[in-house]
């Protein structure tokens, strides 16, 4: 008897301790997600990846951290003039993205992301990237919509894709709106997810995307 | 069991509640604070970010026997044992040497890639460079340090010959890179620039992995694996050609077959020469890249070419005598390449190159037929110690054999085998991100003359600021001598080269600026009284090259535009052939300039190409004054202009002239063997085939990605 009550006890014990463990993570990126975001200089926003990168180094089997890791980078880069300075951060946004990916290869996440830091490289110097990061960046989007053919950020990505390439080489926008189109529709179609540390973004861009070239 | 319930629960609150500051201060080697360096505690979350005074504090609940781990992007990671330090903690870290930030030697080299900004030249200038028809050294001949030298489209780097440069594809040796043409009208590279995703034109000083030059190695590094299928057909006014490219999952398969025919060109254009067969070749490229395992890559590549062409000349002493003259080249190049990592530190590359060529030549009676079978295959190992040493080294063994014979009426053959095998050693040493030495050492055996030769490269470069860095460059070079004295002469000395750089690059957010000087001492050069006469040779001649190149280029200032301007200075002479003394060598001029300007216009969805090239008289030996190289030409002046038109996202339009200006360049004169009755020799200038060169072409891509079309290779 005392045994048995033991052994509750103890299991008790461990599920509290996972548990626990489990809504620590969560709150702690929970927290972080928003400072990406709101982060006004490139101080803060190492900081808030400084963070993630505990969390991350703590939790070896959890993409998601790694994928706000590999955003926040996205967002340092933006943050930088020099052609240097912005590949230093996406190359670093895409060593994060990698380590996501070796946890879970097939996220369509983790995947559009990839793709979008290669559509930032390419902006760094089209005219010389275009041959080899044009058809890379748009593949990769390609390839996040067939892993998850409901990722509205794929879509997005893609719309946003087709639209620089119409830019730089002539031809309508038609082609794109499409894209952002499908993406919008899946915005407003989602139901909220109860996971809050689900990625989430890309709904107010898509709708200011479509004002601006779909009109 | 109570015991153990009470041993559990102490232990959990003990873990628990066990709670401590930790905080310090994180600097760099120089005691300067880091600001933003990740502090915390391994397996926790607990940690904390470095303000601007590099301090930091955070509360912990861990262990004693915890490890602090200190991140900081540019540094080495630090794991520090909590127990082993006493709060507060100093850490000083200690600089990752990283290839975006780290010093590059730059002495002699321009190399062009799209993996690094700082690159002075990207891949795609070599073919959107106005008067440069998409020739990898037409293009590079916008660079400082080459000389025109217009009558053989070769390149002439720093007061040395065009032999003098030697072609390398991933790594491998080609022989008789250039495809044949008439007398003194210019050549063009077999290889196409759009198999390349990356070339190295080293002017002097380069690693002891290349041998065998004695003034510039051409380094070409072709594409990887393709991820995408296309295809592409190019009309144009000289022919046509079809490329396709298939991608499957781990490897890809590319060819492109060329045809070229001058026929309707020329019939539209008028020429100096008088063609009985305009210039008629096929070329086929084919490359496959695969995929080995998790890093390993295996290249193939070849490339087979036949081309012929006809024509009268007329004799210099009477030009109403014109004599036939055929050229002929049959020509098959393949190469093998394989590279994987062994270990994560050791790389190791090895690959084969086969050239076979035939080449015939005639003129009136007389003819010469040259075959060659080239070969060379290497093995390359890559040892990365740590983030501060690297060290190279490998074998290689080279042959040649070729056959000779000479005919007019009566036939005399000539051959010879060259071997040679050679070995070398390169080590490079980071200092930190500003600070870097190169050594190397390169040794070679020739079954020729039976002799082992060593020769040093030493190099070394500092960053003198953020954008800015000098370095300097030493290196001594050997390459056999000319083919025609070899042949009568198996045992001829090996020419000598010195080669002594300085170099000062400044690198901002599209602007680059370069100043080069150099001094190049030669031994050992051939001198002879007739090249046909094997007595007369001596191999103590000599010669020098100085100068000073200079680069500036700005994509920045104006929106959509990019242009370069190359100045080099050059003064050389020579005591080697048949010179009776020192002197300035004809194909030398002291000043090379040029301007490559490009840019994009929306408005009428075009690039537009503008590029000036400059080059002082050059000397030739009058043979009618008693003064050897008495003569001086005009000076040389091209103006070229190109467009590419968007018809739509897979239709490119594109066209080029040179010369617009109608100048009359004369590179030189050539007079008759024998004077005539008056004691005079007859001359005649030597001048570009026609006064201009036009091309026009459509560019069509298939391909199911909209977004891909043959713009890039424009």
């Amino acid at each position: 008897m005392i045994m048995k009550r033991t052994i509750l006890t103890l299991t008790g014990i461990v599920l509290a301790f996972f548990t626990m463990a489990n809504g620590q993570f969560e709150r702690a990126l929970g927290k972080n997600i928003p400072l990406i975001f709101s982060s006004q200089s490139s101080e803060e926003l190492q900081g808030v990846i400084n963070q993630l990168e505990r969390i991350s180094a703590a939790e070896t089997d959890r993409w998601e951290s790694h994928y706000y890791t590999a955003f926040g980078y996205l967002q340092m880069s933006g943050m930088y003039k020099e052609a240097t300075d912005k590949d230093k951060f996406l190359s670093l946004a895409m060593d994060a993205v990698k380590k996501g990916q070796k946890i879970d290869a097939d996220n369509s996440e983790l995947v559009a992301l990839e793709g979008y830091v290669i559509m930032m490289q390419l902006v760094i110097d089209p005219g010389t990237r275009g041959m080899t990061h044009a058809g890379a960046a748009t593949e990769t989007f390609y390839k996040a919509i067939q892993l998850d053919g409901k990722n509205p950020r794929a879509h997005y990505l893609l719309g946003r894709m087709k639209y620089g390439t119409s830019q730089f080489m002539g031809g309508g926008t038609e082609d794109a709106c499409k894209s952002l189109n499908v993406a919008k529709e899946l915005f407003e179609s989602l139901e909220p997810s109860t996971n809050p540390i689900l990625p989430s973004w890309g709904k107010g861009a898509t709708d200011e995307a479509l004002a601006q070239i779909c009109k | 069991m109570k015991t153990l319930l009470l041993l559990l629960s102490l232990a959990t609150t003990s873990a628990m509640t066990f709670s401590q500051t930790i905080s310090g201060v994180v600097q760099d080697k120089s005691e300067q604070p880091l600001l933003g360096v990740n502090v915390y505690v391994q397996g926790t979350y607990d940690g904390a970010t470095t303000d601007i005074d590099g301090g930091f504090s955070f509360q912990t609940d861990a262990l004693s026997d915890a490890i602090l781990i200190v991140s900081y992007i540019g540094f080495k990671t630090q794991e520090i044992p909590l127990m082993s330090v006493s709060q507060p903690i100093v850490v000083t870290m200690r600089e990752e040497i990283n290839q975006l930030d780290a010093v590059v030697i730059s002495a002699g080299s321009f190399n062009a890639s799209d993996e690094n900004n700082r690159e002075v030249l990207k891949p795609l200038d070599v073919v959107t460079t106005a008067g440069t028809t998409a020739d990898v050294p037409g293009a590079l001949n916008t660079l400082p340090g080459t000389q025109r030298v217009g009558e053989t489209g070769r390149l002439f780097v720093r007061g040395g010959e065009g032999r003098e440069t030697k072609t390398f594809i991933d790594g491998m040796l080609v022989h008789n890179e250039y495809s044949p043409t008439a007398p003194n009208t210019p050549s063009r590279s077999r290889f196409s620039p759009f198999m390349f995703k990356g070339t190295s034109f080293s002017t002097g000083g380069y690693s002891a992995e290349y041998g065998q030059a004695l003034s510039s190695a051409l380094i070409l590094n072709s594409k990887d694996v393709a991820g995408s299928n296309r295809t592409d057909i190019s009309l144009m006014t000289v022919g046509t050609d079809v490329s396709t490219t298939r991608s499957f999952e781990n490897s890809s398969l590319a060819g492109k077959v060329q045809y070229t025919n001058l026929t309707p060109y020329f019939s539209l254009v008028s020429q100096n020469l008088s063609w009985d067969k305009a210039p008629q070749d096929i070329n086929g490229n084919f490359a496959y890249r695969v995929k080995t395992g998790k890093s390993g890559m295996l290249k193939l590549y070849t490339n087979l070419s036949t081309s012929r062409m006809e024509l009268y000349e007329a004799e210099i002493h009477d030009p109403e005598v014109k004599v036939p003259v055929e050229v002929a080249n049959d020509y098959a190049y393949f190469n093998a390449n394989y590279r994987d990592f062994v270990t994560k530190e050791i790389g190791l590359r090895t690959g084969v190159s086969i050239t076979k060529s035939h080449d015939f030549a005639a003129r009136n009676m007389a003819s010469r037929t040259r075959d060659i079978l080239g070969f060379h295959t290497k093995v390359v190992a890559d040892y990365q110690h740590s983030d501060r040493l690297f060290v190279l080294a490998g074998g290689e063994v080279i042959g040649q054999n070729l056959d000779q014979e000479l005919n007019d009426g009566e036939a005399f053959v000539q051959g010879i085998n060259e071997r040679m095998a050679a070995s070398f050693l390169e080590v490079e040493l980071f200092a930190s991100n500003a600070l870097a030495f190169k050594a190397g050492m390169r040794g070679e055996y020739s079954n020729l003359r039976g002799d082992f030769n060593f020769d040093p490269r030493i190099s070394a470069a500092y960053k003198t600021g953020e954008s800015s860095q000098v370095s300097v460059a030493y290196g001594s070079f050997r390459q056999l001598t000319a083919d025609q004295v070899l042949l009568n002469n198996e045992s001829a000395a090996q020419e000598v080269a010195q080669h002594y750089i300085a170099n000062y690059q400044w690198v901002k957010d599209g602007q680059t600026f370069r100043i080069e000087v150099y001094d190049k001492e030669y031994h050992d050069l051939t001198r002879f009284e007739n090249v046909f006469d094997p007595t007369t040779y001596q191999f103590n001649g000599s010669g020098y090259a100085r100068g000073i190149d200079l680069f500036w280029r700005d994509n920045k200032t104006v929106k959509n535009m990019d242009y370069w301007v190359s100045y080099s200075f050059l003064d050389t002479k020579r005591d080697y052939q048949d010179f009776p003394g020192s002197f300035t060598p004809a194909f030398a001029s002291a000043h090379n300039f040029s301007v490559v300007t490009k840019k994009f216009i929306d408005e009428i969805r075009s690039q537009v190409g503008v590029t000036y090239s400059y080059a002082s008289p050059r000397s030739y030996h009058d043979l009618n004054s008693d003064e050897f190289m008495s003569g001086r030409t005009p000076s040389y002046h091209d103006l070229s202009f190109n467009i590419s038109y968007l018809y739509s996202s897979q239709i490119i339009i594109h066209a080029m002239v040179n010369n617009v200006l109608g100048i009359n360049n004369i590179f030189g004169y050539e007079y008759a063997n024998e004077p005539n009755d008056n004691g005079i020799y007859a001359s005649r200038a030597i001048t570009p085939p026609a006064k201009r060169f036009i091309f026009l072409g459509v560019f069509i891509t298939l391909s199911k990605n909209k977004g891909i079309n043959q713009l890039p290779n424009l």
